[in-house]
């Protein structure tokens, strides 16, 4: 590849300017993960305010319109503007220096991936100035209460739904077409981390069900009526009294939102699966498996959208379908966990941060996965369903699942990006106060949930209740002091932090062979790649050329 | 079944203790996962903690290499097929559970009872077999099959019945007629609420159900229709109280809707029906499709009991 190796106009080199119209992986990754950690604060402080309204019975800390603001915009912001743009910040960042490449294949189409998300991001969060407010129908904006609802709120929901949609397609394309041309030399298949693994799957994932979202999107917003020209347009796509169904968005919308949560949790699992192996000091067990898992798991993952429609009414065969493919997907998920275990056993185990982040990850998600089983029983369901048992097994997941391995993952890749590393001392410390906050917080949920607590309610009147809602807001504000354990430890090591060399971790992938930071055009020359660690056999080289006796 | 495992509530560790064979049968089913999910968690946090502790570094130094293992396929095989069992035996006991869930008993010899179950921003309405109307509160026989057909109006939006004591929720949706039941042995008030956000007063749209010897519910039901045929009685007061004081307080105080106390629409049944029926501004049409029943029954208890602020 011939490499243009062009001086910018003055314009562009300052240190501002530099970073708006860069178009180099690595600044677009470090853009995606610091913007959305802005966003993670700001959807953190939501949940924060109306746990504060939950934390008793009656209370009235929040009306109820202020209420369904904050928990739809927190559940939409949280998916959408936190943990996959977390997750595509990383695969922007590693995956080019991760297979041996210079850049992802269209580095430009990527800049607007990443401001496209900016805007839908920023489109979201000043919804709330919006006539009417944000919008109030949950993160799932069912109609019809989402086509129902006066002022714009909801329509900037859509709007940004949309942008941030636009985002990710553009950035799936790139991580496909460069994970399929770009690889080193000798970097076959099966030689090809496992973290790049699960963003390829993650990358044709989005191809498959982005396009339906936006189809249900497209159609809530003609049913809530658009002007274009002279024209004004209402359809009745969603309207019972029209001929329409309401059950048909639900459809529309869980054929993209199932899948999304294994767009979450298969980079998660990649990061868990490339963290592991380092700390343990052994290769991952069974990476064949691992790979091939995350393939299953993705194509299993579009085919059991209805499990989040047992209560609608669904003819008793197709539930019975959506409850078999559901639990079939435990199956290679359990198949993961076993092989993340197996990679401890008989180990080397040093219990740096990231690795912390990674063992709670395991223990959390299992939590999360187990839940999972009830829900997909369909009759337990019945039960279960749209109560706070739900709303602990999907943070168990997103957020013990997810969160953990992305922390995992800003401490263990930190150096790589800053040439520093992160206090060990504060990050234990907030990993401590996270996985205790976060236990308190959302264990009691399952219970509650069972004593029969909705979601979705700006209040309750149930004192036996009171107990449960209380420790989980006290939980929620112990994972709140934990980030400012973060913010301390950020901002402290960006002035003093210790620098540390190319691969202090002495880790097995490729972007470890170049500098930290890496320089503009990443490597100078890339080995060829002889296996799935490719850093391990060029130490073990090394030795044997030193004359140091081979290694058993 | 599995009934002496299960005690009670347990404080959320099992669902809400089952007064109807459909929620014993989910319960029943929740137990038996719960043995598997149980033993895989204590399997899965005994591994990691023990391997944590026995392959920790200690003293050896920090880089050298683990046990050079790749995979096992025998290994990896069994953690395979395993699982696949499990989840067979679950489902397996899902399957028998079933018709005990969804089907409803076949009537003894006082037959079975048909309630219309109607969710609406932000209450409940029930009409009985024979014309009868309450609202948030469903009274039903004791030991008599019971079923529900559940449904929203078409310019409602959906709501979930759910009384957790007595079997699984199903939503209500416009344009849709659902269908579960419940066959309780015990007297008493067993309360639950709309499961799906459903607007701003969604966490108030409670719901309850008071079983009563059949006897008694037969007189209860005979009384009211009686009552509702001369335009009164218990309706007007249950109308006012489900329907128009979630939003505008008991006594008419104002809440998330305007204050009403002393407003002269109250004092005058042709725009209370024109209210209801067509909803004003942000106000939904709550009494569209309501029987002229209703409305005169609600007018009457107005007019009677005129709400007077705090």
């Amino acid at each position: 590849m011939a490499l243009k190796a062009e001086t910018p106009p003055a314009w562009q080199r300052g240190k501002v300017a530099s970073w708006l119209v860069t178009t180099d992986h690595k600044r677009i990754g470090i853009l995606y993960i610091s913007t959305a950690l802005v966003f993670f604060a700001l959807a953190g402080l939501m949940a924060l305010v109306f746990r504060l309204q939950l934390s008793q019975a009656n209370a009235d800390v929040l009306s109820p319109d202020r209420y369904n603001e904050l928990i739809t915009i927190h559940g939409t912001a949280m998916v959408f503007l936190v943990v996959v743009p977390l997750l595509a910040g990383f695969a922007n960042y590693l995956v080019p220096l991760m297979i041996g490449a210079h850049d992802v294949a269209f580095p430009r189409l990527n800049a607007l991936s990443y401001w496209l998300f900016a805007l839908g991001g920023a489109t979201l969060m000043l919804s709330f100035f919006a006539k009417g407010g944000a919008a109030q129908a949950g993160w799932t904006s069912y109609p019809p209460l989402s086509t129902q609802a006066p002022g714009n709120g909801q329509d900037l929901w859509i709007l940004s739904l949309h942008i941030l949609s636009a985002a990710s397609l553009a950035g799936a394309i790139n991580f496909i077409v460069t994970i399929h041309n770009m690889r080193a030399r000798g970097m076959s298949w099966t030689r090809m981390p496992l973290f790049v693994w699960s963003i390829l799957l993650y990358a044709w994932l989005l191809m498959a069900i982005l396009p339906t979202l936006s189809a249900g999107l497209t159609l809530l917003l003609l049913d809530r009526g658009i002007s274009i020209g002279p024209w004004d347009v209402q359809t009745n796509f969603f309207n019972p009294a029209e001929g329409g169904s309401p059950v048909l968005y639900q459809h529309a919308f869980w054929f993209f939102g199932h899948p999304e949560v294994y767009v979450i949790v298969l980079p998660a699992f990649g990061i868990i699966s490339e963290v592991l192996p380092v700390f343990a000091r052994k290769p991952v067990f069974g990476y064949k498996a691992i790979a091939f898992s995350t393939v299953a798991i993705g194509f299993f993952s579009m085919i059991v959208w209805a499990h989040h429609l047992f209560t609608v009414g669904l003819p008793i065969p197709l539930q019975a379908y959506f409850m078999i493919a559901s639990m079939i997907i435990a199956v290679p998920t359990g198949m993961k966990i076993f092989n993340w275990l197996a990679t401890l056993w008989r180990g080397n185990i040093s219990f740096d941060t990231p690795m912390l982040y990674a063992l709670g990850f395991l223990s959390i998600f299992v939590m999360g996965g187990l839940t999972g089983i009830y829900l997909a029983a369909f009759p337990i369901d019945w039960q279960v369903h749209d109560t706070y048992f739900v709303v602990a097994h999907f943070h168990y997941t997103l957020f013990g699942g997810a969160v953990f391995a992305i922390f995992a993952g800003i401490f263990y890749w930190w150096p790589k990006m800053f040439g520093r590393r992160l206090n060990e001392k504060l990050g234990k410390w907030q990993f401590w106060t996270l996985f205790v906050g976060f236990n308190l917080a959302f264990f009691p949920q399952h219970l509650v949930g069972l004593e029969g607590m909705p979601r979705r309610v700006y209040t309750y009147a149930d004192e036996s209740w009171e107990g449960y809602n209380l420790a989980s807001t006290i939980g929620s504000y112990v994972m709140g002091f934990a980030f400012l354990f973060f913010i301390v430890n950020v901002v402290r090591t960006s002035r003093s932090g210790p620098r540390v060399g190319n691969d202090p971790w002495q880790a097995d992938t490729l972007e470890w062979y170049t500098t930290s930071p890496p320089p503009p055009h990443n490597f100078d020359e890339v080995p060829y790649v002889t296996s799935a660690r490719p850093l391990y056999d060029l130490r073990r080289k090394l030795r044997v050329e030193r004359g140091a006796r081979e290694p058993v | 079944m599995l009934a002496p495992i299960a005690v009670a509530d347990n404080g959320g560790f099992t669902p809400v203790a089952p007064e109807s064979p459909n929620a014993e049968g989910i319960r029943d089913s929740y137990v038996f996962v719960s043995i598997f999910v149980l033993a895989i968690f204590v399997l899965v946090q005994g591994l990691l903690i023990a391997f944590i502790v026995k392959y920790r570094r200690r003293k050896r130094p920090r880089f050298e290499d683990g046990a050079p293992i790749h995979g096992a396929a025998r290994l990896e095989l069994l953690w395979t097929a395993i699982p696949v069992v499990i989840l067979f035996l679950i489902g397996a006991f899902v399957f028998i559970e079933l018709p005990g869930i969804k089907n409803i008993p076949s009537a003894g010899a006082s037959g079975q009872l048909e309630i219309t179950v109607t969710g609406r921003q932000f209450y409940w309405q029930y009409e009985y077999p024979n014309g009868v109307i309450a609202i948030d509160t469903m009274r039903a026989p004791a030991g008599v099959p019971v079923r529900l057909e559940v449904t929203a109006p078409d310019s409602d939006v959906i709501h979930s019945w759910w009384i957790p004591a007595l079997g699984g929720k199903i939503d209500a949706i416009p344009g849709t007629v659902n269908e579960t039941w419940f066959e309780a042995e015990n007297p008493g008030t067993y309360t639950g609420q709309c499961a799906e956000l459903c607007g701003l007063e969604h966490a108030n749209m409670l719901a309850s159900v008071e079983l009563m010897p059949e006897a008694e519910f037969a007189a209860w039901l005979e009384q009211r229709r009686r009552e509702q045929g001369s335009g009164g009685g218990e309706l007007g007061k249950e109308t006012w109280e489900g329907v128009c004081a979630k939003c505008h307080g008991l006594a008419g105080e104002g809440g998330i809707g305007p204050r009403v106390a002393g407003s002269i629409v109250l004092a005058d049944p042709d725009a209370i029906e024109n209210l209801v029926r067509n909803g004003r501004r942000t106000m939904p049409a709550v009494g569209s499709g309501w029987r002229s029943e209703q409305v005169e029954a609600l007018a009457k208890y107005l007019k009677e009991n005129p709400p007077s602020g705090p």
